[in-house]
């Protein structure tokens, strides 16, 4: 294991020679094994025993060898294009808090490998929980993470995670990945339509080409094996950097307990995750099959040795985990709570100190109710939220935009939403989102889930999915018409459902790549994912 | 007999020119080291510089609503102000120490407070000396790695010939120990919040 990213460095380029030069052989055998099988299904025979025609070889293996290279110089060169596409990877936000952070974490690996190669970071809009590296022949590389990912870890977690990736690309990992993948892909295709062919004829899967399944395999099984390896140095490697083997442990503990992207992330990309997206019993098994037929080791067996450097266990570790989210539950319990009197002289609640500073309409003049004490008085003579507004004075002006509110027609002002940035009616309340920050949003927990919002949500839900059902059932039409005009271009927006899973109703408008919510929907459509709230619809009304 | 000379001097002057050569490979590779290691140096002075920058911003906001931790903001300005001045790198040093120490402290204190913790401003702050604390880290750890390479490389035979016969000096790991004992010590860095 190398010591450092120097050494990494240097070790990058015979190791990838060697691979290379494996992997040449292996595929030869492959190629050879492939003709052989060709050979006896036509000629009856095996050629290496009536005698080789070395020349006709040498021509058929330098086609192949041709063949494999162009396939190799497409899929290598522009790697990092494709992956990005694939997955609606984008560059991070540099005005939103947490895509800043990550392109901080970024530069301060660009300073401890000493710049020695550029890597890009990008976020891909999906709320499942993964990390990926890719690089290629034209010399990008990018460590992409998912929205769901980069929102649940803490700063210190998320180091190790990019450090880990980081370490995948300096290392050369992932272009002997794409080396391999491209070498062997063509000939697994390959397999795959013999095999079709087989059973379309009803004769089912040609014996001649045995020899070349069982190659095919053992370099599959080859590939798992350096792939597998190549996780546990880029968990050491990540700890080398940040000093931190709990971090990394923590953020493994985290990502297993979720969806890692299974549907989302293709086949082709398993090897490069930081966890393996399928999901399939071999993931957490141990043993030698697991091990033999897995591309990750098992995250338990990667957490004990990353636990051990750190003097402690997975006991330990689910213990002070549990420890930490009882504290917190406790420090928001005893937080005080209090009730306040919106702008429509509705009271609303409750709210503790911080859900308060992010309320848009409470003025020192606000009327504030304390649970505890239940005594009402002016917010600004109470001594704890007095500071929201002292704090309030010094925060960045919100800016007043020349975009107008659907329902009042009054300017809409720019406001800090789950550490991104949202534009909101200062009377309604609306808010308008633009598109691309919707997966965000919801991926942040940072607005508090109310016992409120969440009655709301299900009544809201199961509203909706009763509508939705009564208007199946009679066959009616159950799009709604919006007669809201789009903020920003003024045309007349769509009203949709948030999407099947989710029943709230929102509007959009398709040429700006904007959606409008109305007061509350966008907190209650967060309560829904967050909570997992489904609809209890009952027995439907006749 | 001459032919026998001719080879035996072409030998000589095959194995020469192969010394020399190999000289050259070992001068430059030292050379390049080196200055390896006097940038990462320098990186070491940027990301400090890119803190005491900060330092007015993250004042200027927090004074205002932490009226009465005066005490606090004017250890930071202060250890600011020194480290600035500092000339020698053990002052140098001591300051930086010290001025760590102080934004501990200023944190914790931004901490205590629910309203200050959600302003935006302060939290685009703090997150921006955390990467510069980080970066600072990094950047010693990146010193100290390269000071590891270029000594081993100085030190292994027969590259150590060569460095001697070209005066080739040993360059001194970055140490925060030394550091840390001109001042006493306290849990508050701000990387591991």
């Amino acid at each position: 294991m190398p010591l450092t990213f120097i050494e990494i460095e240097k070790q990058k380029n015979w190791r990838i020679g060697i691979l290379f030069i494996v992997l040449l052989l292996l595929y030869f055998c492959i190629t050879l094994s492939l003709i052989q099988g060709f050979y006896l299904v036509f000629f009856h025979s095996v050629f290496i025993l009536g005698g080789i025609n070395w020349t006709y070889l040498l021509i058929i293996m330098a086609f192949s060898l041709t063949f494999a290279t162009i396939h190799f110089l497409f899929s290598a060169f522009g790697a990092v294009k494709s992956v990005m596409h694939h997955l609606g990877a984008t560059f991070p936000d540099a005005e939103d808090n947490i895509h800043k952070r990550l392109i901080n974490i970024m530069d301060e690996i660009h300073v401890v490998t000493g710049n020695k190669k550029k890597i890009k970071c990008m976020v891909v809009p999906s709320l499942s929980m993964n990390a990926l590296a890719v690089a290629d022949l034209n010399g990008d590389a990018a460590v992409m993470i998912t929205e769901g990912l980069l929102s649940r870890l803490s700063r210190t977690q998320l180091e190790a995670v990019m450090a880990h990736e980081a370490y995948h690309i300096l290392s050369g990992d992932c272009l002997e990945t794409t080396v391999a993948a491209s070498f062997f892909g063509m000939y697994a295709s390959m397999l795959e339509k013999i095999k079709d062919f087989g059973e379309e004829n009803g004769r089912g899967f040609h014996p001649a080409f045995l020899l070349f399944w069982i190659l095919l395999k053992l370099s599959q099984i080859l590939n798992m094996f350096i792939s597998r390896e190549r996780e546990y140095r880029a968990d050491a490697a990540s700890v080398r950097m940040t000093r931190n083997p709990l971090s990394m442990a923590e953020a493994l503990h985290l990502i297993s307990r979720n969806w890692t992207g299974i549907g989302f992330i293709g086949n082709g990309l398993e090897m490069l995750c930081i966890v393996s997206p399928q999901a399939t019993s071999l993931n957490e098994s141990e043993g030698w099959w697991a091990d033999l037929m897995s591309t990750h080791p098992p995250i338990r067996k990667r957490m004990k040795i990353l636990l051990s450097m750190a003097s402690t266990n997975i006991a330990e570790l689910d213990a002070k985990l549990n420890r930490e989210a009882a504290t917190a539950n406790m420090k928001r319990s005893a937080e005080p709570v209090y009730y306040a009197l919106d702008p429509k002289q509705q009271w609303q609640g409750p709210f503790s100190i911080a859900d308060l500073s992010s309320l848009p309409w409470l003025s020192p003049l606000t009327w504030v109710k304390s649970v505890d004490e239940q005594t009402i008085d002016r917010a600004w003579r109470n001594p704890l939220i007095d500071p929201i507004f002292t704090a309030r004075l010094s925060q960045k002006e919100n800016e007043i935009t020349d975009i107008v509110c659907p329902h009042c027609n009054q300017a809409l002002i720019t406001i800090p939403y789950e550490k991104t940035r949202a534009y909101q009616c200062r009377f309604c309340s609306g808010i308008l989102v633009e598109n691309d920050k919707i997966p965000r949003i919801i991926a942040r927990r940072e607005v508090p889930c109310t016992d409120r919002l969440k009655s709301l949500a299900k009544a809201v839900l199961t509203d909706n999915q009763r509508r939705i059902t009564i208007n199946k059932l009679r066959s009616a039409d159950t799009k709604t018409k919006s007669s809201l005009p789009c903020p920003k271009c003024r045309r007349v927006m769509f009203r949709t459902f948030y999407s099947l899973a989710y029943l709230i109703e929102i509007d959009r408008c398709g040429l700006c790549c904007l959606t409008w919510f109305d007061t509350d929907e966008l907190e209650i459509l967060q309560c829904l994912i967050e909570n997992k709230i489904i609809p209890n619809i009952g027995i439907l009304p006749v | 007999m001459a032919t026998l000379i001719l080879i035996l001097i072409s030998i000589l002057i095959s194995v020469l020119g192969f010394f020399i050569l190999w000289m050259i490979f070992i001068y430059n590779r030292l050379i390049s080291l080196r200055n390896e290691v006097q940038n990462a140096w320098k990186q070491i002075d940027v990301q400090l510089k890119r803190r005491h920058d900060l330092i007015p911003n993250l004042v200027s906001t927090v004074k205002g609503a932490v009226e009465f931790e005066q005490d606090t903001l004017e250890k930071v300005i202060s250890a600011r102000t020194k480290a600035v001045g500092a000339t020698s790198p053990q002052e140098k040093a001591a300051a930086e120490n010290m001025l760590t120490q102080a934004l501990g402290k200023l944190f914790a204190v931004v901490e205590s407070y629910p309203s200050l913790k959600s302003n935006e401003n302060i939290m685009q702050l703090q997150e921006e000396l955390t990467t510069t604390e980080n970066r600072i880290g990094f950047a010693r750890q990146l010193y100290n790695d390269l000071i590891a390479n270029f000594r081993t490389k100085l030190e292994i035979f027969p590259n150590n010939m060569i460095a001697s016969l070209f005066g080739f000096q040993r360059e001194e790991y970055y140490s925060a120990e030394e550091y840390d004992k001109a001042v006493p010590m306290a849990d508050i860095s701000i990387r591991k919040k």
